[in-house]
């Protein structure tokens, strides 16, 4: 599944390695409301659980967050994708790419892995239906080589969602 | 039906009385609404008087004198309103019966003055704070906040601990039995708080520096780049803890495995550091020694850490500390100039002029600048 696609990653430099193991020891401290963070001892891609908030569309639902980290991490915006199957919602395609501008031109090294998930999930509850993006199809058919969607160079035009 | 009125307002002044002295016997300091006082009739200022709780024993004699005066007042303003012959009572009846506030002073009297830290909310009792004092010496907030139908619900805690007891309630329950439970709870928690308090004082924790009392993770040097995030069981201190290994995979890979050999040689009668070295077959590295500078060097904002690692790469920069702040009073951000300057140029929106980088603070946008080369 191009969702599982992987970008060829080098090692995390001594700076990201360092940081990232901080964000990690907060997120066990206090771990944001509705995720839970697979375990595993790969710190260059984290997995999370990701459950609907209550009261919105996706309420009771369990998605995964895949986040690769690129070796220059801060610097560099992570790659947030859904793993298979991905939720239904105007701004994420069906192999799992998310439109949100915080995951490329708007990144900051302000942000950690627990506002970039707090964000989503966001966009999640502030869904006004399960549909998919007009071009999805499209989308996902120029994606099937396993592109990334930090190559992609996206048109953010919704406020709401 | 007078003297009934009488009663009550003598029964509303009383509390409006004790309002103000757990404030003062516990802050030593003037209560904000120390003056704003009423009085009852002369029947009414006999009472209040009589009821106003003595000074505690070892009270400083400054806090002593400010008590002794706020009596005096208080009996001042009873004469006046007597003289006056016009006692004067609430217009409106407070959200609770002036029978919760004087059953509430009873009980905090059995507490212990001396240990109530504050009070705020709903005339200064609902939500209580009290010092409590452990075994080993260590000093703990306990947080009570009373409901509004208390004692019918139990009080909520708020505390610095691990996790709180769980509360043996009933109607007939009071603040002491609230405290009792407390300290029981503390007792239970020493072993796991020694614990804690050897793998600080034994290994080479790096994170977190200034670990609370409910902490219960610890990030744990092992040299060369390689870490143990350690998670100890709060409940089972003693017992295999969960670990987690961070580093470069190549000496990594012969602790995870010894990891997975020999923890079963885990035993509860041994000390946790001797446990980890065993477990791991690795002779642990004992902190470095103090350096106080540390404790006053700020994390930098991009790289969470307060010193560069050590590396060629960094030039003079190896291992530095954050020497760039974000000139927003309300920022004030700090960084280091490499980690700026990193972030300044994996960016689109950076402006060059000569040698200088301007672009914006990551978090507050305000403008920031820094230049290219070390000289």
């Amino acid at each position: 599944m191009t969702s599982s696609s992987s970008p060829s990653r080098k090692a995390l430099s001594k700076i990201a390695c360092n940081r990232l193991q901080k964000e990690l020891a907060e997120w066990q401290v206090s771990p944001p409301s509705g995720f839970k963070y697979r375990v595993s001892d790969n710190l260059q891609r984290w997995v999370i659980e990701v459950t609907g908030a209550a009261g919105t569309l996706y309420a009771g639902e369990t998605y995964q967050l895949q986040v690769d980290f690129p070796e220059h991490y801060p610097m560099e915006a992570p790659q947030v994708i859904f793993l298979n199957p991905a939720p239904m919602h105007p701004h994420i395609y069906s192999n799992g790419h998310i439109c949100l501008d915080i995951l490329y031109d708007s990144w900051s090294p302000a942000m950690t892995v627990s506002s970039v998930c707090i964000s989503i999930l966001s966009m999640l509850s502030s869904s006004p239906a399960k549909q998919r993006p007009q071009d999805n199809d499209r989308y996902v058919r120029n994606c099937r080589n396993g592109r990334s969607p930090k190559e992609t160079r996206w048109w953010f035009h919704d406020d709401k969602v | 039906a007078a003297l009934v009125e009488l009663r009550r307002a003598a029964g509303e002044v009383a509390a409006q009385e004790f309002l103000s002295t757990p404030l003062l016997l516990a802050n030593g300091e003037s209560p904000v609404n120390g003056s704003d006082r009423r009085s009852g009739g002369e029947g009414g200022s006999r009472r209040v008087v009589a009821l106003s709780p003595p000074p505690p024993v070892g009270i400083p004699w400054r806090s002593r004198a400010t008590a002794m005066a706020l009596h005096a007042t208080s009996s001042r303003d009873s004469v006046r309103a007597a003289a006056e012959g016009e006692p004067e009572w609430a217009g409106d009846a407070s959200r609770r019966p002036a029978a919760f506030y004087s059953a509430v002073f009873a009980q905090i009297e059995e507490v212990g003055w001396e240990r109530l830290v504050s009070g705020k909310g709903d005339g200064g009792v609902s939500c209580l704070v009290f010092r409590i004092l452990d075994d080993q010496g260590r000093n703990h907030l306990l947080e009570i906040t009373l409901p509004m139908n208390y004692p019918s619900s139990p009080p909520c805690l708020v505390a610095d601990v691990p996790y709180l007891p769980e509360l043996q309630w009933s109607k007939g329950s009071r603040l002491k039995d609230v405290v009792c439970q407390f300290q029981e709870h503390l007792k239970i928690l020493q072993d796991y708080w020694s614990i804690m308090d050897d793998i600080d004082k034994v290994l080479w924790v790096v994170d977190p520096t200034k670990p609370t009392f409910a902490m219960s993770h610890r990030r744990i040097a092992l040299g060369d780049d390689c870490y143990l995030l350690l998670h100890v069981n709060v409940r089972k201190p003693r017992s295999l803890p969960e670990v987690r290994f961070l580093g470069t995979d190549g000496k990594l890979d012969r602790l995870i495995t010894n990891w997975r050999k020999y923890c079963k040689k885990w035993s509860a009668d041994k000390k946790f550091h001797e446990n980890l070295s065993t477990v791991l077959d690795f002779a642990l590295p004992p902190p470095p020694s103090v350096n106080i500078e540390d404790d006053e060097q700020v994390d930098c904002g991009i790289c969470y850490a307060k010193h560069l690692p050590i590396d060629d790469e960094l030039g003079t920069h190896s291992g530095g500390t954050t020497d760039y702040t974000c000139e927003n009073p309300s920022c004030s951000r700090a960084f280091h100039s490499v980690c700026l300057r990193d972030w300044l140029r994996a960016i689109t929106t950076t402006r060059q002029s000569f040698d200088v980088l301007f672009g914006n603070c990551p978090y507050c946008s305000d403008p920031v600048a820094v230049k290219i080369t070390d000289r």
